[in-house]
């Protein structure tokens, strides 16, 4: 193995890259977007997401309680206990196979990006990080203020230098694999809702 | 092996899928263009992603170390492959010793390039693909037609009979949604019986030691979380340095590719999950020549985002299968011909040369100026064929010589007035079979220019200017 990894790296260092081979000096933020809370809204709504702006986390509560999803919903694991209760403890299990059953998932994301209505959810805190996709329903709750209005200054904020897992998601589970017509929950969450909390 | 051309008149023999497919991926580029649009800096992003890419590529063993190191740090066991077969045998070899027998799969073309499914099920290994259209055609035999879009080519009904056949959904199901929740609960099945997982990789931080995946349905993650065991394989070429790099990237992959804002899942894996093994196997397999040869290291910069395939002419209208190589379309054009100058050298012509291609490319490789390079590759290998470098020989000999091109001219000019069509238009004249001869002139071009440019002498000899005044 020692030998290829030395035989690889010295052909690449014979490479033909003419012309200007620094780091290049970038920002492209994306302008023009007036409003981030509802460009955010908008872009969930129209990658199959929902979004719901509420003022705090009780408001945020009654919204859940009255909503289909959690009443539909039989095996319901919730990292936050403001918003509901739950019925299943993930952190209990010893396999993630056994959430494999789970209904809806409740969690905190720490960011929302405008430009194209993703939530960065930070894995770690969880015992089993499949549950996100595992969970047949997918509740992330957000602050606010987290919204940021790209790409470029979401990456701005991500600390990586402990994190083991991370994830952007844009609205549920999708496919168009037959004849591009696009089918929501192929093989995670059949829904997901975010609540934009402040 | 049949050529391009043999394949494509077979596919379009099929008038109304032909049109079909055509449609499908038209409406596809079309998304591309609305959302390339919406973003405010499109053309200043592709600028920057370039020169991140020749920055990385151009510095690639120091990029390679350092991601090395941070995903070791973090746990991963890293791995090099020279070739395919050194990367099949060394994700056997990680199957074997940890026991596994059934394989979640997702996704990756580089274990399309490398032939790993067919090397690993030699070798007794079940592996399930689990993305839809790859778990499509993995059980239709077949293999993908687009790197993106692997079953573009099957009709719902197709799914519907393999389906039936294999996973027992009613006889004549058709309905996209019912077929995929068909898939849904089989392959729930086999992530949850997998012993290990495999997944292709989009970026490698070099900076943190990062694995990022993109995914539309959520199989990579739980091909990536369920199993205790998971192997990810990547090319060389796919290390970026920053994190920060990764802001440019994804905005441009996903609106390139299916003209999505982002994918719904875009997964950061720093070493494996607690109790897990992560093995990284980074493959050269041909990257280090490519990015050896000076007319054509642009090619390694690809993001594998398939938008130059949704826009390409030829590809609409043929087809992936119609490409003998395992990337079709245009920058699969530009990478066969590194792998086997020969055996690919019908895929240059498989293109019009418009130039769309290079057009879309996120990462601005000049992708119809390098197919151009390769057919004087393969006429300068001698791997032209008989009859078009007869053709091509007769031309350089009259275009050579003014008097004898000038005879030439008005010879045509003369005789096809008064011959029969089926003298161009026969079966012996490749060029007529699918073209019909342009009405001809009654002078040369010489011969109007010249016409031309006296009339333009008088007038203003007779002291008027184009506008009529004097």
């Amino acid at each position: 193995m020692t030998d290829t990894r030395r035989l690889i790296l010295d052909r690449l260092r014979k490479h033909a890259i003419a012309g200007d081979t620094s780091y290049p000096a970038y920002s492209h933020p994306h302008a023009g977007i007036s409003d981030l809370l509802r460009s955010f809204q908008s872009v969930i709504e129209s990658v199959g997401g929902e979004c719901r702006y509420v003022a705090d986390l009780e408001a945020a509560r009654k919204v859940v309680s009255g909503s289909e999803i959690l009443t539909a919903a039989k095996t319901i694991c919730s990292h936050v206990k403001e918003v509901a209760e739950g019925n299943f403890d993930a952190e209990a299990k010893a396999d993630a196979r056994q959430c494999a059953d789970v209904d809806l998932t409740i969690v905190r994301g720490e960011l929302g990006v405008a430009e194209n209505g993703a939530v960065w959810v930070n894995a770690d805190p969880l015992r089993h990080r499949a549950l996100l996709f595992l969970s047949e329903n997918l509740i992330l709750v957000i602050e606010g203020r987290d919204i940021v209005p790209d790409m470029e200054s979401a990456y701005a904020r991500i600390d990586f230098t402990r994190l083991r897992s991370g994830y952007f998601i844009s609205g549920p589970s999708k496919t168009a694999d037959i004849e591009q017509c696009l089918v929501i929950g192929a093989h995670g969450a059949k829904s997901v809702l975010v609540l934009v909390v402040g | 092996m049949k050529s391009h051309a043999r394949l494509a008149a077979a596919f379009l023999k099929q008038e109304e899928r032909a049109h079909w497919h055509d449609q499908a991926l038209w409406y596809v580029r079309e998304k591309r263009d609305r959302m390339a649009a919406s973003v405010p800096d499109w053309e200043a992003l592709r600028e920057t992603a370039q020169a991140i890419k020749r920055h990385a590529l151009a510095n690639l063993p120091r990029y390679l170390e350092e991601f090395e190191q941070n995903a070791a740090a973090r746990g991963a066991i890293v791995h090099y492959a020279l070739d395919a077969a050194e990367h099949n045998r060394i994700v056997l070899e990680i199957l074997k010793r940890r026991d596994a027998r059934l394989v979640a799969k997702s996704k990756s073309m580089l274990s399309e390039e490398c032939g790993l499914n067919e090397f690993l099920e030699r070798n007794g290994v079940e592996v399930v693909e689990t993305d839809l259209a790859e778990r499509i055609i993995q059980l239709a035999g077949e293999r993908p037609s687009h790197i993106v879009l692997p079953s573009i080519h099957i009709r719902k009904e197709e799914v519907g009979a393999i389906f039936h056949e294999h996973l027992g959904t009613e006889r004549g199901e058709s309905d996209p949604t019912r077929l995929t929740r068909a898939a849904r609960t089989h392959l729930r099945e086999k992530f949850l019986a997998a012993e290990a997982g495999i997944s292709g990789v989009n970026f490698a931080v070099a900076e943190t030691g990062a694995v990022v995946i993109c995914t539309n349905e959520g199989n990579a993650d739980l091909g990536n979380s369920l199993p205790d065991l998971y192997i990810a394989v990547m090319g060389v070429e796919k290390v970026i340095p920053k994190s920060r790099d990764l802001g440019v990237f994804l905005r441009l992959l996903s609106r390139s590719a299916t003209g999505q804002p982002i994918s719904a899942y875009t997964s950061h894996l720093l070493g494996p999950r607690p109790g897990q093994e992560m093995h990284i196997v980074i493959v050269d397999n041909g990257r280090s020549e490519i990015l050896q040869r000076e007319r054509f290291y642009k090619a390694a910069f690809c993001i594998r985002c398939g938008a130059c395939l949704n826009t390409c002419p030829v590809y609409r209208r043929s087809g992936g299968h119609s490409y003998n190589y395992v990337i079709p379309g245009p920058i699969g054009t530009i990478l066969a011909m590194h792998r086997d100058l020969k055996k690919y050298k019908d895929m240059p012509y498989a293109s019009t040369l418009c130039g769309s291609c290079t057009a879309v490319c996120p990462v601005k490789i000049d992708i119809h100026r390098q197919i151009v390079l390769w057919r004087n590759e393969v006429v300068e290998a001698g791997h032209l064929g008989r009859a078009k470098s007869a053709a091509l020989k007769t031309a350089t000999l009259g275009m050579k010589r003014t008097r004898l091109f000038r005879m030439g001219g008005w010879t045509v000019r003369k005789l096809l007035r008064s011959l029969p069509s089926f003298v161009f238009n026969n079966r012996l004249t490749i060029w007529g079979r699918s073209r019909d001869l342009p009405k001809m002139p009654a002078q040369s071009f010489r011969a109007e220019y010249r016409a031309h440019s006296k009339s333009k002498t008088n007038l203003s000899e007779s002291g008027l200017n184009r506008e009529g005044r004097s």
